[in-house]
């Protein structure tokens, strides 16, 4: 609310602000919105659809198909999903860019192509590297929808004749429509609003999207005002995505796959199809994580990147760009500080979405729909953008300059996907379990915890994963609330990538993606703990 | 007898050069400004017993920074908040509006002149300023953003090189410029603020710019990445990068180096005192040591430039440019003030138009 009122004020920093529509007026009359509207639609929807289609499928073949290698088809869909964006886009660039990318520097020595093959400076290659930033919240959006399968429907298609392809077409995936269509929306929302792609892909290509507009209006003229004008263009469209999203599942009885029969899911014999899926995880997993982990190993490794000083690794290994980050200020604290509040928040956000998802699909609380879009609300802003409401909300308060406030910044910033999650959930679990409890004279509270939260247990686990991991390398929302002596490991930490020293970002990353897989790891196989597997 | 008078002579010399150099010596004492000023703000800052920084600088380099201040001057607490310009001017901003008194000094290029603009910057003029390559009379100048043209050795031969910034708007030079944007409040904008205030010839500044646009190259909004393109082979010329960059990468081996031929383009990095410093002597006083030949040789020893003429140093002008290599200044008040109108009436109408 403090920033959609900012938007109606003009005045520049400092001076007397006036409430009216002229940033309203500016915006739209200003001739580069459609063009820039335009990229910014192909480019959301682009990179959704790939992300969530690929997470779905991978989601699919890890639940219901017998493919070989069942440990390795488990783990390998889930690593990549600890790889921050951005050195995945660092990496994408270095393998992808025209002249010096190490893709076209390949078949140019090896086999004399000249041609530039790849360009990692066009709208198809911001797709393909935000897309599969955009992998993990599918594949975890999915994951239990398929693994709580009703597999009744699923035989009572075989009973009529179906192949398992055509089945996993006509019924399978009918059904987790809910679920994806949340996953589609959020990651439709992450792409309007994403910076560090568009920056370092489309810029340089030529490709403007609107969100830059809205930093624009932050950095060069320093006007929240226009900033937050513009930023309403967002909050339009991510309004009509959510009335679309919110019309395709109003009767979201239909697509209730958990009911009160019993039920075991079935893993689906696919014949010779399993070699294609094994072949299929194992190309997410090097697209994902492999092949760009190397890369900025090898970067975090060598003195500067070109091709061929990259080529000549490992005869010119260098460590300086580690020692600098192990002796960076605020390392330890900072990493000490986002682990807390990372591991809380994820606790806070996912357990305050289930709430908000039972309160709208399965209580008649007067206006409970009205919620969805609050609770889906800050997706739509910019995150330097949502970051200034914030600290406009706090400053008055004991709050301002604590870990607290920070801990409050990302719980709103979270809080959409914890609320979608448990929302496509929630509508998988048909009302008849509910009813059962309700006609037995259970009050909301035995409903909530005894029958929806253990029913839940699956998306929970997939849901307090990703958002700890999102929080954990949070920069944008934090950037602003962070206090002074008190830091927070991924913005000092990839202050690197900001000042353009691409070598100590990587080892950085490096350092934190190990850290990250060694506790996950730890928790997979010595505390038993299954994210969603 | 000679000899004796020869002693004589010499005694004497010695006695006078020496009485007069004790003379000199004492009277240097007191009249070093820095020296004075230093001396009354340390007593009141030991009071403030605290000092806040905002800077748009490197982590490692503002706790270098505040490390160093610190031990010349024990008793003040240091703490610092890190930011890039517009999150800095958000915030101060947020803060001054709120009556918040959180920060007491602004390190930074872009930022204080915006900040001080909307009032929230409580005017401060060095007693050093006589020390100073470029001076502010509200904000002390500690250092410098210096602009080089840099290319990469592998790419270009000496021979191909552009003599001059004006040179690469020349269409041979067309897909091998990282360009930044223009229409930013980023180095480009402030080499096309100086170039025009340089020249004070319209048709030609005009037709420089009409000439970059004509290269038809993508823009970008970070100098950084900029840099690091050219460095892997993406582009041969980078246009511009900052001095302190430039040599930290030759030092590292990185084929790049400057076009020593185009005079670089200088702009204050400022530290700016918070209208509403709950530390305000603190904050002077770290301005003060920082331009003091020992805090730039601070600022020398993490890599930035110095601010006060004469010090040597790998990042100077005179270390890294032939002799008699005049800097190019900016001074355009409107863009000082207000980067944003300057560059609607100066270069929209040329660049979008």
């Amino acid at each position: 609310m403090i920033v959609l009122f900012r938007s109606f004020t003009t005045g520049r920093l400092g001076t007397i602000v006036a409430f009216n529509v002229q940033n309203y007026i500016r915006v739209f009359t200003d001739p580069e919105i459609l063009p820039m509207i335009n990229n910014s639609i192909l480019y959301a929807a682009g990179s959704a659809a790939l992300g969530t289609g690929v997470g779905a499928m991978l989601a699919w073949i890890v639940a219901r198909t017998n493919t070989p290698g069942r440990v390795l088809v488990e783990l390998m869909p889930l690593y990549p999903i600890l790889m921050p964006p951005i050195m995945k886009n660092i990496a994408w660039i270095l393998l992808l860019a025209p002249k010096s990318g190490i893709l076209n520097g390949f078949l140019r020595e090896n086999f004399g192509i000249q041609q530039l093959v790849f360009n990692a400076f066009t709208l198809p290659a911001m797709v393909w590297v935000f897309g599969l930033a955009c992998v993990p919240l599918g594949y975890l959006f999915l994951l239990p929808v398929f693994l709580s399968f009703d597999p009744s429907l699923e035989e009572s298609a075989y009973i009529s004749g179906s192949k398992p392809m055509r089945t996993m077409l006509r019924i399978t995936f009918p059904l987790a429509f809910p679920a994806f269509l949340s996953a589609f929306v959020l990651n439709f929302l992450r792409g309007l609003r994403s910076f560090e792609t568009p920056v370092l892909q489309g810029s340089p290509g030529g490709i403007n999207v609107f969100v830059a507009k809205v930093y624009d209006s932050m950095s060069v003229e320093y006007n929240p005002g226009i900033a937050t004008a513009y930023s309403t263009v967002l909050i339009i469209l991510s309004v009509l995505a959510l009335l679309f999203y919110v019309r395709a599942t109003r009767f979201s009885e239909r697509y209730a796959t958990i009911t009160g029969k019993g039920y075991r899911v079935k893993v689906i014999d696919i014949g010779k199809w399993k070699y294609a899926t094994f072949l299929a995880v194992f190309a997410y997993f090097l697209v994902g994580i492999a092949i760009p982990f190397v890369v900025l190993i090898v970067v975090s490794l060598i003195p500067y990147y070109d091709y061929e000083t990259f080529m000549m690794f490992p005869a010119n290994i260098d460590l300086s760009n580690y020692h600098r980050v192990l002796n960076h200020p605020s390392f330890v604290s900072g990493l000490y500080n986002s682990l807390f509040l990372s591991v809380t928040i994820a606790l806070v956000t996912v357990l305050a979405g289930i709430i908000m998802a039972f309160t709208i699909y399965r209580t008649k609380v007067y206006g409970s729909k009205v919620f969805e879009f609050i609770g889906t609300m800050p997706l739509a802003f910019p995150p330097l953008v949502l970051s200034l409401g914030l600290v406009i909300a706090v400053i008055g308060t004991p709050l301002y300059n604590t870990l607290w406030a920070l801990g409050l910044g990302l719980f709103v910033a979270y809080f959409p996907y914890a609320l979608r999650n448990a929302s496509g959930a929630i509508v998988n679990i048909h009302k008849e379990l509910d009813e059962a409890a309700w006609v037995h004279g259970a009050r909301w509270r035995h409903v909530f915890f005894q029958v929806t939260l253990p029913l839940l247990k699956p998306t929970v686990t997939g849901a307090l994963f990703y958002i700890f991991i999102e929080a954990i390398r949070n920069i944008d929302v934090a950037v602003l609330l962070v206090a002074p002596g008190n830091e927070y490991g991924p913005v000092t930490l990839f202050e690197y990538f900001r000042v353009g020293q691409w070598a100590e970002a990587a080892a950085g990353g490096v350092i934190y993606l190990i850290i990250l897989i060694l506790a996950v790891s730890i928790a997979k196989f010595v505390f038993k703990i299954k994210f969603s597997l | 007898m000679k000899k004796r008078t020869l002693l004589a002579v010499v005694v004497s010399i010695f006695s006078v050069t020496v009485a007069l150099g004790s003379v000199a010596l004492a009277a240097s004492a007191p009249s070093d400004p820095f020296t004075k000023v230093s001396g009354e703000l340390y007593a009141k800052a030991k009071q403030e017993g605290a000092l806040t920084v905002y800077s748009v600088w490197d982590v490692e380099h503002i706790v270098a920074i505040l490390g160093a201040f610190s031990k010349r001057y024990p008793g003040i607490k240091t703490n610092y908040w890190q930011g890039r310009n517009p999150e800095i001017i958000t915030r101060v901003m947020t803060e001054f509006q709120a009556g918040r008194d959180s920060v007491d000094a602004i390190l930074s290029d872009n930022a204080p002149p915006v900040i001080r603009a909307a009032g929230a910057i409580m005017a401060y003029e060095t007693v050093q300023k006589a020390s100073l390559i470029l001076h502010d009379p509200t904000m002390p100048v500690v250092s410098l953003q210096i602009q080089a043209l840099v290319y990469n050795t592998k790419k270009l031969k000496p021979a191909d090189l552009p003599k001059s910034w004006e040179d690469v708007a020349n269409p041979k030079y067309k897909g091998n410029v990282a360009l930044d944007d223009p229409m930013r409040a980023g180095p480009l904008s402030t080499q096309l603020a100086a170039l025009k205030g340089l020249w004070k010839d319209d048709a030609r500044w005009t037709r420089f710019v009409k000439g970059l646009k004509a290269l038809g190259v993508p823009v970008h909004k970070s100098t950084s990445a900029m840099m690091r393109l050219v460095i892997a082979g993406e582009y041969a010329l980078a246009m511009p990068a900052l001095l302190h960059d430039v040599v930290n990468e030759m030092g590292k081996g990185t084929p790049v180096n400057l076009v020593k031929t185009a005079s670089p383009i200088v702009f204050a990095r400022y530290a700016g005192i918070y209208a509403k410093a709950a530390h305000p002597n603190a904050a002077k006083l770290l301005a003060e040591w920082l331009i003091s030949t020992e805090g730039q040789a601070t600022l020398d020893s993490i890599g930035r430039e110095a601010s006060r003429k004469g010090f040597q140093s790998k990042t100077s002008i005179g270390h890294a440019y032939p002799a008699g290599t005049q800097p190019i200044p900016v001074h355009d008040k409107l863009f000082l003030e207000d980067p944003k109108k300057w560059l609607d009436t100066n270069v929209k109408p040329l660049w979008e138009g």
